[in-house]
This record gives structure tokens, C-alpha cells and sequence, in this order.
């Protein structure tokens, strides 16, 4: 009986399409001047998920000797309305941190935030700039880093561990 | 004069001639003979052994025995030899009785047997088995480890627990691996999707290195593995094994236990494997999250109708979960490289845990056979089968907010096939088999994981017929034959751009396949054998269209819907021979040249996410050749002391690029020593051996093929001391293995876990088997 062709093709059905809740399409990282001023926005957009097309990346131009109020926005804009998986890593704080790495000179990336066990997360930060200079930010989540591993609560990645689930690069300019 | 062997021996062939006499009832004697069964050399120190009346001698140096005075009664009468798979036999004594057991010398020798197919007829190609004895000393492996004694097989492995066999430097989807007669279905595509096949339950496992499989259904091109439980011995009382054994390395346990009895209603099989094992240990730190554990059963049915029916039924169950070290879960290559340069994993932790978490996989494997054999007379007869299986397989990664609970890949399949074979002894020692096939697959993810599918769903129709047409001749056998197959698979995938949506293909493919062998006996145990194969591969679903991150292998890998099938000729040379009954010589040599072969190539092109950069792979074809050779040599220095060196090679190679093929398995040396002796106070067939397993660095690739240099070469020592021994009805046989025994630090080639930690420190197993 399985092998009598009938008159239909014998085709799988519609593949039930997965709610992909987990993707990060969409990193912002809004840098606020200190004392008002219009904010730098660095985003990394990529619509269609890993693989596929490439994507969107705007970097931006910072004042030299200043002091911004970092912000990191991740979203999940194959959803509709988009997910907010910036929410989904502060409710595991614990379990996640960004690291600031930059090539800019006199540029510094501080967090302004905690998990409960006063241990940084890096939603929040502080960056302030020295000199006129350029280079890259390169902004880096960590799920399950070590964070009581040496240097990693002063947001120095070597000793983190755990699995890269963000590593995104933006040019930045200080004039 | 050859005793001993390390894998295989079979011993099945038993004739029994009633001597009429009229002697007294406890008068009686059986007396015999154990011959070789090709050349009828005597066989000395075997050993014969009535349950019953706990009585046992050996034979003498004409391979004879007699045991008398003896009652008229009902005896179980064990023959059993060092390496041999013991042979029982029940008797109803009532006269005088003499018995012939025939050993087979040569696959004492070379672990050579013929594959006993429904006619017990011989294939003029190439194989390799294990027997049931064998397999019960190394019952703590899976089947791929198994196999890695035999030479030309190696193992592609994830870990200790997860491997899939490699023969001639093929695997996965063109290495068909058969359980009971049935094409294994599954994922096979994956690297590290380990064949859900528990050894315990085969009494046999065969690797046959081929040149053209055209018998079995399956995408082999040229080798292939069969798993086969035995037919269930005529003997009416209740027989069992029990076998148990520990390890050292991960405290692993195992324990598997078989029933069996006939009647003339019908016979039945039940056997049962359950195992444990907890994080593996390196020579300095424990591998977290590499424990893993299996249940299993089977069923086995046998019922003879009448003279011309028969019929049997098998149901077997895989269930397993195998865990993956936590240190090799990376989220890009920049994680990678960090891991690269580790001396300690990440995630390694001071204590031994027996837990499983993410990452881990979980697989369910059932099948159901039915099979059925008609005699149309005594030289022609049919056989219908048909089998479902039902392939489960989750993996969970380590994901965010409770993800980890979810698979992160959840794949179904269901395959149904039916076959109707023919087989005819034509006159003039002509044999003819042939058959149809068909199979239907039907793949489905389930939409649980919340991830794009690495693969689409698909539903195939395989159709076959074959035919082989074999003659013997009084020194030469020649073999011949022909394959057809269509395929057809409609395939919904769903789409990498967006918005997502279905997109449909269907495949279609016709293949002919054919193969020739020669085998010819020069006299003096002078053996050559020769095989020609044309066969062909159809691209998988994964080559064809998978399409995204692969994050365990840091890659993003594109498939390619124009693919093409693959074709293969393959070539082999084996010759066989024996000095002097001293020694004996085995080589196999190999060519075969895949044009159209399918492989994942490294693009110029590195690919930006927002995990970071990837590089991209393609899946490509290119013309390709293996060549390589199996030599195995064994000499018997005297009666007890023995030494079998073996080495394996093999160069595959990429024509079309002029490149070396990636994942060929390394060359290796292996040396055995084998002392043993007949009988030690209670103890029987006690043997001691010591084995030195010298694995080369695999040299023949370029620094741009891999994301490290291979591992360098490495060497192992392994220590192996067994014994049995017969108390009444009870018939035991210990074990005790060391492996790795100097501790040595190394890493495999074949090992994904290479990347990431070293490979497994000393190990000590020890097993012991009942039987009743």
C-alpha cells in the first residue's frame, strides 16, 4: 500500500516554519553625550539572520574629550513586533557580559551596571574620549563567561570563556 | 600449527555420525575429531566439555578426543577453542557417538570468514569479521570502535562515545552499514552521528571491503558493514548469556543479557544492553559533559511453518544519549582559536560527574523486520522482507533564557521497505541471486527547535533490482553482476532570505551499477582475489541544500541544488598466503577513483554576523582517487606464542585541485603479541596479549586545509589477559584489558574533539560473561 504511486504526489507537507525567537538581527549601541547633545547611534543590522545576506553596519563620529552614556539595544527584528533580547539578557545578567574593545587611542568603554552578584553586564556603560583619533569598537556578548575570572570584572575578555553570541565591529571616529 | 586468533573463528560446521553399536547404557562414548574445515588439519588443544556431567578433555595432537564411559542421556557438549566462538551442542546420547568439528583456519588466520547469506554462499569480496567472542571482550565499545581492529576501518568520532566507522576512507553516506540484513536509516550525513546499532545484540559484525555492494540497498560506493544476529540454535532448553563489565576510564558500566530458547512452535531471542559512563578523563583533567548512556533491547522470532516455510521476525530498539565536551561549544572563531590554544578546556571541571547536559544528543532508533523465506526445492528458493524504521534524533546546544532544554535540531524519519530476493543454484555450479527493492523515507523536522532546519523534509521512493551470477570452479570462483536504482525525493525546504517561505524541489536519479571478482587458489594456502566496481552516489539532502551557520564547525556551509551524482570504480587485489603453516600473509590493495565526489571546500570568502566573521564553505565536487593497502602478517613462533603486525595506508587525493583530501584516515602500525595456554589449573584458553598501536600524523595536507596542523603521531600500549572457565552448567569468561596502559598524551586526527582537549588517558576494563 506504501508503494502504490496514487495520483497525488507523494510530497512532504508545508514545513511548519520555526518561531526563531532566539536570533539577533540588531545590535544599537546609542552613545548619549553627557549634558544633552544629539546621540551617536552604531547599529548592526543583519534582517535575514546568520548566513544569507550580508549585513548593515553604521559606525560614528564621537567628540574628542568627552564623556557619553553608553546603551546597548539587541533585537529580534524577524519577529513582528520585534523581539527585545536585550530584556532576555538582563533577566540572565548573571549568565551574560559585553567586553569593549577599541583601537581608538584614549578611548575608554567603563560598565555602569551590575548583575546580583555585582558583577558587570555591559547594557550600560560609560565611554569617554581623550584625544582626535579613529579606529574600531568592537563590541562582544558572552553567554556563561567566567565573569570571577581574572581581569573579567574590569572588562578585560582574555580569561571570559563561555560562547561568543555577539561580535560586531563599528569604525569610530573622535574629532 | 594455527591456534589462535584475535578476532575471529568460526566453528560452525558440526557433522555428527551415529556409531552403531549395541553397548550398555552407561557404556556409552562420544569421541571425535576438530579439523580445519578447508584443508581438514587436525586441531589440537581444543577443548570439549560435558555440561552435564562436568567432564572435559582435550584434543591430542591429531586434533582427537574421546570421552568415555558415559550413560544414555541428554548432554550439552561445549567445544570451545582460545579466540573461537564457542560452539554448543545438544545430544541425545544414545548409542555410540562421533562428532566432527570443523574449525575454519583461515579465518582463524585473517579474520576472513564467508558471508553466510541465505545460501551460505561465498562473495569473492574482501571481509573481516568479529565474532561473538570477540565482540564480548570488548563489549564497553560501541560499533565503531569496535571495528578499528580490523585494518583498513578507523573511526571519525566526537568525543569517546559518539564515533561512526570509516573503511577504505569512506563514511556516512557512502558507507552503507547494514543491521540485520536492513540499511541503516538515519542521519547519516552528519560527522558526528554515531550508527545507532548496539554491537551487543550481532553475534556477528562484518566488514566487508568492497568494490560494489550490489546486493544491499543503500548509497554505498563499495564497502560496507553488516550487523547480524545469528539463527537461533535448535536446542530445546533455555540458554542464556549475561555480560557485565566496568571501567575504570568515566566509571563506565555495562550490562547486556540474552535469552534464548527453541521449540518446535517456534524459537525466541531476547537480548538487553544497558550503559553508563560519566566524564571521560585525559592523562591530566576530566572531559565535562562526556558521559553517555544506553538502553537497548531486541526481539528475535523464528518459526518454521513446514519444510518450505519459514519465517522470522526482529524488533530492536536504540535509545541513547551521548554527551558532548562542554569546552568544545563555541560560538565563533574567535572562540575557537582561543580554544586552540588552551592546555585546558573551558568548562573543565576538578570533579568526575556522570551528568548529561547541554550539549548533548538523544537518538531513538527502532526497527521492525519481518522476513519470510519460501523453498521452491532444494537449490532455488524466495525471500520477502520488509522493514519500518523509525529514526529519532535531538540535539541540544547550551542556548539563552531555557533554550537549552529545547533541541536545537530535532529531526524524524520513517522509512518502510519491502524486498523480494530470488536465489537459484543453477547446474554446472552456476549460482544466481537477484531481487527488487524498495524503500520509502520521509524526513521531517520537527518545528519545536525554533531554528531554521539544517536540513528540509523530504519524502523518497528508492527502487533497486540487482541480479549476481557466481560459478565456482575447482580452484577459481568468478562473480558477476548488475544493479539498477531510480530515486525519486520531493523536498520543501524553507528559505534563508526574507520573509521566510517554502520552496520545493524534486530530485530525480538513475544509477547502474555493476561489479566482476576472480578468485583463484594457487595450492598451498596461496590465495589471489580480484574485484572490479562501478557504483554511483546520489547527493544527499545536506549537500544540496543546506544552508547557514554551522556553528560546531565554526563555519558557514552552503549547499549547491545542481549537484550531480557521484561515480566511483574501485579496484581491489588481495592476496593470501601461508609459509610453511608458520606464516601466513595477508595484503589488500586498493584503488578507487570518485569523479563527481562531493565535498565541503573552503571559499576565499569570509562571511560577517553578528556572532562575528565565518569562513565560507561550499559543498563542491572535484575527481578524486584513494589508493592504499591493508597488510597483515602472523606468525606463529610455536604452538602458544604468536605475533600478527598489521598496517594500514591510504592517500587520497584531489585531481581536479591537485590537493589532498581532507578527513583520510592516518596510516597506522599495529603489533600484537599472543601467548596462550590450553589450560591453567581450572582455568581454560587462558590467553595473554599485548598490543603496541603506532597511529602516524597524517601528513599528506596542506596548512590551509584546517584550522590547526594534525595531531602529531602517537603510540599506544595495550595489555589484554582473558581466561574461561566451566563450573557445571555455568560457563564463565573473564577479561581484563589495559589501554593506554603508559598514560600517553595524545590526540587523533579523526577526533573533531582534537580542536579542543586531548584524547583519553589510561583506561582498565574489566568484564565477565556467563553463559548457561
Amino acid at each position: 500500500m506504501l508503494f502504490i504511486t496514487s495520483c497525488k504526489k507523494d510530497e512532504p507537507e508545508d514545513p511548519i516554519i520555526p518561531n526563531e525567537e532566539e536570533v539577533i538581527t540588531t545590535l544599537n549601541f546609542t552613545l548619549t553625550p553627557d549634558g544633552g547633545g544629539t546621540p551617536v547611534l552604531l547599529t548592526f543590522q543583519d534582517l535575514d539572520g546568520d548566513g544569507g545576506d550580508a549585513p548593515t553596519i553604521t559606525g560614528g563620529i564621537l567628540d574628542a574629550n568627552a564623556v557619553y552614556t553608553g546603551s546597548l539595544e539587541l533585537l529580534n527584528e524577524l519577529e513582528s513586533p520585534a523581539g527585545d533580547i536585550s530584556e532576555e539578557v538582563q533577566e540572565e545578567a548573571e549568565e551574560h557580559q559585553f567586553f569593549f574593545q577599541t583601537t581608538v587611542s584614549g578611548l575608554n568603554t567603563a560598565y555602569n551596571d551590575m548583575d546580583a552578584n555585582g558583577n558587570p553586564i555591559g547594557l550600560s556603560t560609560i565611554v569617554t574620549t581623550n584625544e582626535v583619533s579613529s579606529g574600531t569598537i568592537t563590541v562582544t556578548l558572552r553567554h556563561l563567561p567566567n565573569k570571577d575570572a581574572s581581569g573579567v570584572s574590569t572588562g578585560d575578555i582574555t580569561n571570559a570563556g563561555g560562547e561568543t553570541d555577539i561580535e560586531v565591529t563599528f569604525d569610530v571616529e573622535v574629532q | 600449527m594455527w591456534k589462535f586468533s584475535k578476532y575471529v573463528v568460526i566453528c560452525s560446521v558440526i557433522t555428527i555420525f551415529p556409531v552403531l553399536t549395541y553397548g550398555q547404557n552407561c557404556n556409552l562414548a562420544i569421541s571425535g575429531f576438530v579439523k580445519d574445515v578447508s584443508t581438514n588439519i587436525p586441531i589440537s588443544y581444543a577443548n570439549i566439555f560435558i555440561k552435564e556431567l562436568r567432564k572435559g578433555v582435550v584434543t591430542d595432537s591429531l586434533g582427537f578426543f574421546n570421552l568415555e564411559p558415559i550413560c544414555a542421556e541428554e548432554y550439552h557438549i561445549v567445544a570451545s577453542h582460545i579466540g573461537c566462538e564457542t560452539q554448543e551442542l545438544y545430544l541425545n546420547l544414545s548409542r555410540d557417538t562421533a562428532i566432527t568439528v570443523f574449525l575454519d583456519q583461515n579465518s582463524q588466520l585473517l579474520n576472513e570468514v564467508a558471508i553466510i547469506g541465505q545460501g551460505g554462499k561465498v562473495t569473492t569480496q574482501e571481509n573481516q569479521s568479529l565474532n561473538s567472542e570477540s565482540i564480548a571482550q570488548i563489549s564497553d565499545r560501541n560499533l565503531a570502535t569496535m571495528l578499528e581492529n580490523i585494518s583498513g576501518v578507523s573511526a571519525i568520532k566526537n568525543g569517546s562515545g559518539i564515533a561512526k566507522p570509516v573503511v577504505h576512507g569512506l563514511y556516512g553516506n557512502r558507507l552503507t552499514i547494514l543491521n540485520n540484513g536492513i540499511a541503516q536509516s538515519g542521519q547519516q550525513w552528519g560527522g558526528d552521528h554515531s550508527p545507532e546499532i548496539d554491537p551487543l545484540v550481532a553475534n556477528r559484525i562484518t566488514v566487508i571491503k568492497g568494490v560494489g555492494a550490489l546486493e544491499y540497498q543503500g548509497s554505498s560506493l563499495g564497502s560496507v558493514i553488516l550487523v547480524e544476529p545469528k539463527k537461533i540454535d535448535r536446542e530445546p532448553h533455555l540458554h542464556g548469556e549475561s555480560r557485565y563489565f566496568f571501567e575504570t576510564n568515566g566509571l563506565g558500566n555495562g550490562l547486556n543479557i540474552e535469552l534464548k530458547q527453541y521449540s518446535k512452535l517456534f524459537a525466541w531471542r531476547v537480548v538487553g544492553t544497558l550503559k553508563k559512563s560519566g566524564d571521560n578523563r585525559t592523562t591530566k583533567y576530566f572531559l565535562r559533559n562526556t558521559g553517555n548512556q544506553e538502553a537497548n533491547i531486541a526481539l528475535q522470532l523464528e518459526k518454521s511453518w513446514n519444510k518450505k516455510w519459514v519465517s522470522d521476525l526482529y524488533f530492536s530498539s536504540f535509545n541513547a544519549e551521548f554527551g558532548v565536551l562542554r569546552g568544545s561549544h563555541i560560538g565563533n572563531l574567535t572562540d575557537l582559536e582561543e580554544a586552540l590554544n588552551r592546555d585546558v578546556p573551558f568548562f573543565t571541571q576538578e570533579n568526575f560527574s556522570y551528568s548529561i547536559s547541554s550539549p548533548y544528543q538523544k537518538v531513538n532508533h527502532h526497527l521492525l523486520k519481518f522476513h519470510t523465506k519460501y523453498r521452491i526445492s532444494e537449490k532455488q528458493w524466495v525471500d520477502i522482507t520488509y522493514a519500518a524504521q523509525y529514526n529519532l534524533r535531538k540535539e541540544f546546544d547550551v542556548r539563552r533564557s531555557g533554550g537549552s532544554d529545547i533541541p536545537a535540531l530535532s529531526l524524524n524519519q520513517i522509512s518502510n521497505f519491502l524486498e523480494i530476493k530470488y536465489q537459484n543454484y543453477l547446474p554446472r555450479n552456476w549460482e544466481l541471486k537477484s531481487g527488487i527493492q524498495m524503500n520509502r523515507v520521509d524526513n521531517t523536522n520537527l518545528p519545536e527547535t525554533g531554528i531554521l532546519p539544517l536540513i528540509p523534509d523530504y519524502i523518497a521512493y528508492e527502487y533497486g533490482v540487482f541480479g549476481i551470477m557466481s560459478k565456482s570452479f575447482e580452484r577459481t570462483t568468478i562473480e558477476f553482476g548488475g544493479r539498477y536504482d531510480f530515486e525519486n525525493r520531493n523536498v520543501a525546504a524553507i528559505s534563508i532570505s526574507i520573509p521566510r517561505e517554502i520552496i520545493r524541489f524534486e530530485n530525480e536519479y538513475d544509477n547502474m551499477s555493476a561489479m566482476g571478482g576472480i578468485n583463484h587458489e594457487f595450492g598451498k594456502g596461496w590465495k589471489a582475489t580480484y574485484n572490479i566496481g562501478y557504483a554511483a552516489r546520489n547527493p544527499e539532502v545536506n549537500e544540496l541544500y543546506s544552508n547557514g551557520l554551522h556553528q560546531g564547525v565554526s563555519g558557514i556551509e552552503e549547499g549547491d541544488p545542481n549537484l550531480t551524482k557521484e561515480n566511483s570504480i574501485k579496484n581491489t587485489l588481495s592476496i593470501k598466503g601461508n609459509v610453511k603453516n608458520r606464516l601466513f600473509f595477508e595484503g589488500l590493495f586498493y584503488h578507487q577513483k570518485i569523479d563527481n565526489y562531493i565535498f565541503l571546500n573552503p571559499q576565499d570568502e569570509i562571511r560577517l554576523t553578528i556572532r562575528g566573521a565565518f569562513p565560507v564553505f561550499k559543498y563542491q565536487q572535484t575527481d578524486v582517487r584513494l589508493v592504499g593497502f591493508d597488510l597483515a602478517t602472523i606468525y606463529m613462533a610455536t604452538e602458544r606464542l604468536s605475533l600478527i603486525v598489521k598496517y594500514s595506508y591510504l592517500n587520497g587525493y584531489d585531481l581536479s585541485n591537485q590537493l589532498p583530501l581532507v578527513y583520510m584516515p592516518s596510516n597506522n602500525l599495529s603489533a600484537t603479541l599472543n601467548y596462550q595456554i590450553p589450560k591453567l589449573g581450572k582455568f581454560t584458553n587462558v590467553g595473554f596479549q599485548i598490543n603496541s598501536r603506532y597511529v602516524f600524523e597524517q601528513k599528506n595536507l596542506l596548512p590551509s586545509q584546517d584550522f590547526v596542523a594534525p595531531p602529531e603521531s602517537y603510540n599506544l600500549v595495550s595489555l589484554k589477559v582473558s581466561a574461561e572457565r566451566q563450573l557445571r552448567k555455568l560457563r564463565l569468561n573473564m577479561f581484563v584489558r589495559a589501554e593506554n596502559l603508559l598514560n600517553e598524551t595524545f590526540r587523533d586526527y579523526l577526533n573533531r574533539q582534537r580542536y579542543f582537549a586531548d584524547d583519553l588517558g589510561f583506561n582498565m576494563i574489566v568484564g565477565i560473561n556467563i553463559s548457561f
